[in-house]
């Protein structure tokens, strides 16, 4: 178990510094000037810009050296949480990215909430029947939540809630009813998968011996469920649920940018729609770098609750 | 549909059994695939069809409700709705196709290679998978048009990074269980080649259920790109697309709901008829389990 775990924590760091350096290095890639995206962001727009300004700025910010060196002094800075100052507001990064951060774990967790909430119980319904019409009519309303588009949703519960009815703020994240819509819509989607992931789950748990032997014994269904059936078929769900958590953290852009929620997703458009380079940088690590940890500590406590998985991982 | 599918039918499904032809797939992907043809054969007809200019403008016409001469009305500048649907679905359509041909073939062909290879490989094309999963793909997009500028182009890269996993994933999986069966092991003993193996035996097997994860992963690529495009970051104008158009629609809403609402069904439709074909595709390949019924697409996978 000691070895999984080391492995498992030598992989994260491993992948925190290779996204790190193309974090870095990437955005140089392109044939943008750094010193003119920065003059560019903070005056806004495109404009003739004096040559002498521009060197003093490439001085000034340290871009003149070599890019490993630039990358080492970035990365040993970055180590302590100062990611720099915005381009555009001159605020430090890391605040930016924290205040944002808060915002989309509310949002996210909001959604994941209410998915699992409907996911779960029509999961376990559609897994009672196998094959049956509740069953066949729970997996096609999935396909059809699959296939919505969110930027569709959200303006049209926009324009239902409200603009029509008035029940709901159009946008914004002023009050505690702001987050109501966007979570809604944000659930949908995770909310197909989790209830595929309960369902299949759910399927294998009622077919093994135990369950048949509790229900040989003469337990009623819902008792066998209680007692047996659910807290086995709840891991899998459990780990879709952290996955999606954090892939939810930067990943609902555009719910952000539609609504005008100040999340960390709405953070990183703003970044490049302005070109602002360092929140570009931090808000990619941030996100990645949340996204692997919190994955290999689901991995980690998987392993813990099942030690059978460590086995499988060493054999490869 | 009935004698495509006899056609089509012995190679993908082999093991099922004595049902009538037309009984062989899945009513899903007889509605679903039936629906996206549609959809193709008036995207490819589009420059014949189209009753309108998508860029000519009818300035006394603006935000004109659905009526014969314009079936889906007029947006904001009296352009035909109709056939601005028609022209932007060239770009949305065919930007997903290109994304899961390439992603389809790279990432069958690593998962393939990664389980027949196995060993230190496959362990870091693995890792990399699962890295790569927990990566929100819009984030990848963002990160490319910061770099690229946005662009039809930048689209397919920032695709082609995010998706290819999904199918090496699977490819691996079906490989591993390939890997056990006995004419692998004598393929081995005669001396194939490692490639000859891969194309004789394993893709074969594989690309059904490639096939199936192709339908799904289309409907997924299509949602990514019109949120993309809705965000600005996608097709540029003059040109439009579907994403594209709901965002220039947002602001006329009240006035004008249809121009929000044909759009975003026309995204709807297409998207959950590719993924009905895929599910539908996937059921007619894996009948007689009722398991196989269940999870939507892979179900380890962060939103768009």
């Amino acid at each position: 178990m000691a070895r999984f775990i080391i492995r498992r924590v030598i992989f994260l760091v491993a992948t925190l510094f290779v996204v790190s350096v193309l974090a870095f290095v990437v955005p140089y890639l392109g044939d943008t000037d750094p010193a003119r995206q920065i003059l560019r962001a903070r005056l806004g727009g495109e404009l003739a810009l004096d040559p002498a300004v521009v060197e003093a700025v490439r001085r000034q910010f340290g871009l003149d050296q070599p890019l490993p060196f630039q990358y080492l002094r970035w990365l040993e800075a970055a180590i302590t949480g100062d990611f720099g100052n915005s381009y555009t507001n001159r605020q430090p990064v890391i605040d930016i990215i924290l205040r944002g951060l808060g915002v989309s774990f509310l949002l996210a967790l909001s959604a994941l909430v209410l998915a699992t909430l409907i996911a779960v119980p029509l999961g376990i319904l559609a897994a009672l029947r196998p094959g049956g019409r509740r069953d066949s009519s729970i997996i096609l309303m999935t396909q059809g939540l699959v296939a919505l588009p969110e930027y569709w949703l959200a303006p049209l519960g926009m324009l239902v809630f409200a603009l029509w009815l008035g029940w709901l703020p159009a946008a914004g994240w002023s009050s505690p009813l702001s987050v109501v819509l966007p979570a809604v819509v944000l659930s949908l989607r995770p909310l197909a998968y989790l209830l595929g992931v309960t369902r299949a789950s759910m399927i294998t748990v009622l077919e093994s011996p135990y369950i048949t032997a509790a229900r040989s014994r003469g337990l009623s269904q819902l008792l066998t469920l209680r007692r047996h059936g659910l807290k086995n078929a709840m891991v899998p769900v459990m780990t879709l649920f952290s996955i999606w958590l954090a892939g939810t953290l930067g990943g609902s852009v555009v719910i952000e940018v539609i609504f005008a929620i100040p999340g960390l997703g709405r953070v990183m458009y703003d970044a490049v729609v302005n070109g602002d380079m360092p929140v570009v940088q931090a808000g990619v690590i941030a996100t990645v770098g949340l996204a692997i940890v919190i994955n290999t500590l689901t991995d980690i406590g998987y392993a813990i609750l099942n030690p059978a998985i460590v086995v499988g991982d060493a054999n490869g | 549909m009935a004698e495509a599918g006899r056609i089509v039918a012995p190679p993908l499904a082999p093991t099922v059994g004595s049902a009538s032809p037309w009984r062989r797939f899945h009513w899903a992907f007889v509605v679903g695939a039936g629906f996206f043809v549609i959809v193709c054969l008036l995207l490819i007809l589009t420059p014949w069809i189209a009753p309108y200019d998508p860029a000519e403008q009818d300035l006394l016409n603006r935000l004109a409700p659905p009526s014969p001469a314009h079936w889906f009305g007029t947006d904001h500048l009296g352009r035909d709705i109709l056939s601005r649907l028609l022209h932007g679905g060239r770009f949305s359509v065919s930007i997903a196709a290109i994304a899961v041909l390439i992603t389809g073939t790279t990432g069958t062909l690593l998962g393939a290679i990664s389980a027949r290879v196995g060993g230190l490989l496959d362990d870091f094309l693995m890792r990399l998978v699962d890295a790569l999963l927990a990566f929100p793909g819009v984030l990848i997009a963002l990160f490319l048009v910061f770099i690229l500028g946005p662009g039809y182009g930048t689209l397919i890269i920032a695709l082609a990074i995010a998706g290819w996993t999904p199918f090496a994933r699977l490819t691996r999986a079906v490989t591993l269980e390939i890997n056990t069966r006995g004419y692998i092991e004598a393929a081995e003993a005669l001396g194939c080649s490692r490639a000859f193996i891969i194309f004789r035996h394993v893709l074969p097997n594989a690309i059904g259920p490639v096939l199936a994860q192709g339908f799904l992963r289309f409907g997924h690529e299509l949602i990514t790109v019109g949120g993309l495009s809705y965000l600005g970051l996608g097709v540029q104008p003059p040109e439009s697309d579907w994403g594209a158009m709901l965002a220039d629609a947002q602001l006329y809403m009240i006035r004008a709901p249809w121009l929000v609402i044909v759009p975003g069904l026309t995204i709807f439709l297409t998207a959950l008829s590719v993924t009905l074909a895929g599910h539908g595709l996937r059921q007619s390949l894996r009948r007689g389990g009722p398991r196989a019924l269940g999870a939507v697409a892979a179900p380890k996978e962060p939103g768009t």
